[in-house]
């Protein structure tokens, strides 16, 4: 493939995972608000911190209630962090790859866009933004799994899964992160709300079913963290995320820099039993997950993607 | 006993011809299963299917983009849902012509970067075409692939009052709009699948395929399979969609300039896994563009080197740089002459009738006449700078005589034709509604024709202006073979 479409394919890739994980992380956040007893406080900028914009600038602007954030996640078109933004990025880099994806590919994102912009309008009620973000979730995976049955396993397919990836990866830290340091803060009633929390974060993972299923059939004393963090079956978990990049990754020219942050971000991952990390080590742990990743994306773009010199 | 079916309450202009129906309002024969489908379901269930269409359109994505306060709008492109039908046995004929006129254009084109004989020979006045800005001296001396220079054509076509197909102009520098005949059917097939089944209807969705083919001919490498590249200025280039959809169709990379480079006369493509030799290229940049070296300095759409490359044998172009200047609008009312010149052959199709103002008795003429003619500048394209005389007020009539008179080499008129009409749905009621067709001529190895083209259609009522960038809409065109 051009090297100068190359990380249009990438990008599109991490944009149409983004969307994805927004629409389940909304839905997530709002079932443990109706689960959650009458006068929990929750704030809601929370989601803003897991999507890596800066919460207090957000929150001086007051736009902090509930509709303010849903906004700014779904349907300001200048919010990097909002599920148009994510679309309108998964589109603009398909309109420049159209050559090397499969008609039904393009027709797939094309039809998400125009639900898109058509629908994510800012929902009143809370049963109609469930509805909303079911089907903005239902609609992507509806355009990887054309994806899956149409394409060729070439480049292209390769970087559109590595985009996929690295953002899935990317997204279970960060809202590991945000839970872990929620337990940090000496707020009064954080303990008796902890499980909500990770249940609502199994649930935005799709995963609630699969997690009782691995508690009950695995043996040891694993907990959560290493369900999301390192057991392979899990898709969504950073262990099987990075399987899939290497499996993509060997591909591709250039790739040693890229396997090598894959390798450093395994070693930090099994140094030591998760379950004997108490929440600092394992707030340490996620961010130095969250920096391999990093590396991880500037060894891609700065070695793998650029066209050797002619 | 043929069936009758009139198609009432619908009657074409008076004077002109209809695809559909006769003078009365009667389906011609070819028409014979779209009228029956109308008659049956009504303005109504045509209105649902033209709303089921454009979902359809705007799913597929197909967009056509404008140009508006310098910026770029991407629109969804618009088809009519009554597709126009020609019979069989008339296309026959006008594809025949249609290679014939391109055969001997090719030859005009080689013949004027060669020996020039037709000049000698006093055929076309050398000084039409030697001072001509579409005649590019650096492509003097060069012969390509089969001697054929302009391998993609689009020729528009209108048909007068008696129905008789006449060329309008030849576009032979980067003919665009066969994407669109492409997604046209591919529509059509989606919302109209009975009518599909129960009509002969010429195919044309084996168009990529012989796009490549055509381009493969002209390799100048014997072995495998060339490599084949199609060059667009970028996405914000109008005509961006076709650019990308061609790529993908024909299976090729879709290159803007900075993923080619020449090295050493040859070409090579900036990949992934490094540099790539590139056979042939399908340009669809302008040939001015296209070599800063050489052409335009100023280009920033240009690869340094690529006539170098091109000249040395290297590499194929298509169309050739240089082939323009047979797209001229003055070289037009030559070509029936060119024809007879080269191939000693009577032209199949006619062409519009053409007073050139370079000749002082025809610009007298049409200086005389504005008022019931149709000015148009030499070499522009898009429908631009076109006085449509019956139409224009008086300021515009003068203002167009002054540039005449100013600069006669760059204007020919013609009159003001009955172009055809077919029934449009226009606010739920079918309305006629002008209308010329584009079809695609390839020439490389061997002669192809698309079955049909692309009909482009005047919305407003009475228009004549049918460019999608004003306005204009398109119809899926049916080549119909309804038996004798």
């Amino acid at each position: 493939m051009l090297a100068r479409v190359a990380e249009n394919v990438y990008w599109m890739g991490r944009y149409l995972e983004r969307m994805d994980d927004t629409a389940r992380l909304i839905n997530a956040t709002t079932h443990m608000l109706i689960d959650s007893h009458e006068g929990t406080r929750f704030s809601w900028p929370v989601l803003i911190d897991v999507l890596g914009e800066d919460t207090e600038g957000f929150v001086q602007e007051g736009s902090s209630s509930e509709l303010g954030v849903m906004h700014y996640l779904i349907v300001a078109e200048d919010s990097a962090a909002s599920i148009r933004h994510a679309c309108t990025q998964v589109r603009n880099n398909a309109r420049c790859v159209r050559e090397v994806i499969p008609r039904e590919f393009w027709e797939g994102i094309n039809s998400l866009h125009l639900f898109v912009q058509s629908e994510c309008k800012l929902a009143s009620s809370r049963a109609k933004r469930y509805n909303l973000m079911a089907e903005v979730i239902r609609r992507c995976q509806a355009v990887i799994g054309v994806m899956d049955g149409t394409m060729l396993r070439d480049d292209t397919y390769g970087l559109f899964n590595i985009g996929r990836h690295l953002e899935r990866a990317d997204m279970t830290t960060r809202i590991m992160d945000v839970l872990i340091l929620q337990q940090l803060a000496p707020a009064a009633g954080r303990q008796t709300r902890r499980q909500f929390e990770w249940s609502s974060l199994l649930n935005a993972m799709g995963a609630v079913e699969s997690y009782r299923r691995y508690f009950t059939e695995e043996p040891g004393e694993t907990d959560v963290t290493d369900f999301l963090l390192t057991y392979g079956p899990f898709p969504r978990s950073v262990a099987s995320c990075l399987e899939k990049i290497e499996r993509s990754a060997r591909w591709l020219p250039r790739s040693e820099g890229v396997l090598k942050t894959i390798g450093n971000i395994r070693n930090a991952l099994d140094s030591e039993p998760l379950h004997s990390l108490n929440t600092l080590g394992m707030h340490k742990l996620i961010d130095d997950v969250q920096a391999g990743l990093i590396d991880l994306h500037g060894a891609l773009i700065s070695e793998s993607l650029q066209a050797p010199a002619a | 006993m043929s069936e009758v079916i009139a198609l009432d309450p619908y009657r074409p202009y008076p004077g002109c011809y209809d695809e559909l129906v006769d003078g009365n309002g009667v389906a011609r024969p070819q028409a014979l299963s779209v009228a029956r489908f109308i008659m049956q379901n009504g303005a109504e269930e045509l209105a649902r299917r033209q709303a089921e269409l454009d979902r359809t359109i705007s799913a597929m994505g197909v967009s056509f983009t404008v140009y508006s306060d310098s910026q770029n709008i991407d629109r969804a492109w618009p088809l009519d849902v009554v597709p126009r039908t020609i019979a069989a046995s008339d296309w026959q004929r006008t594809s025949d012509g249609l290679k014939q006129r391109l055969q001997a254009l090719n030859l005009f084109i080689n013949d004027l970067y060669n020996d020039q004989k037709i000049l000698k020979d006093g055929i076309v006045p050398s000084e039409l075409v030697l001072k001509s800005k579409n005649f590019l001296a650096p492509c003097q001396g060069f012969e390509p692939a089969y001697k054929v220079w302009a391998n993609i054509c689009g020729t528009d076509l209108v048909r007068d009052g008696e129905g008789n197909f006449l060329v309008l102009e030849d576009n032979l520098r980067v003919p665009s709009g066969v994407s669109y005949m492409l997604e046209n059917r591919t529509v059509m097939k989606r919302v109209f699948p009975e009518l599909f089944a129960k009509s002969t209807i010429g195919p044309v969705d084996d168009y990529p395929a012989q796009l490549w083919n055509m381009l493969a001919s002209l390799s100048p490498q014997d072995e495998e399979t060339p490599r084949v590249v199609v060059l667009t200025p970028g996405i914000y280039n109008s005509a961006y969609f076709e650019h990308s959809f061609l790529a993908q169709q024909m299976g090729c990379p879709l290159a803007e300039n900075n993923d080619l480079y020449v090295d050493d006369d040859r070409v090579y493509l900036r990949t992934l896994h490094g540099p790539q030799r590139v056979d042939v290229i399908y340009r669809r940049i302008d040939d001015t563009f296209i070599d800063p070296q050489v052409f335009r300095k100023d280009s920033a759409l240009g690869i340094p080197g690529l006539i170098g490359a091109w000249r040395a044998g290297n590499v194929a172009i298509a169309n050739a740089p240089g082939s323009g200047v047979a797209d001229d609008k003055v070289i037009y009312a030559f070509v029936p002459e060119i024809i007879r010149y080269y191939l000693k052959q009577d032209p199949l199709i006619d062409n519009v009738p053409t007073y050139l103002c370079m000749d002082d008795k025809e610009r007298d003429h049409v200086l005389a006449n504005l008022d019931k003619l149709v000015v148009k500048p030499a070499n522009e394209s898009g429908g631009y700078g076109i006085l449509i005389g019956p139409r224009a007020t008086d300021e515009e009539r003068a203002q167009c005589a002054a540039a005449i008179r100013e600069n006669p080499r760059n204007f020919i008129a013609q009159p003001t034709l009955n172009l055809s009409t077919a029934p449009t749905l226009c606010d739920d009621l079918l309305e006629p509604r002008h209308l010329d067709l584009r079809p695609f001529i390839l020439q490389g190895e061997s002669l192809y024709c698309t079955n049909g083209g692309l009909s482009r259609v005047a919305l407003r009522r009475g228009s004549l202006v049918v460019n999608s960038s004003q306005g204009g809409g398109s119809k899926d065109t049916w080549i119909i073979n309804h038996g004798s």
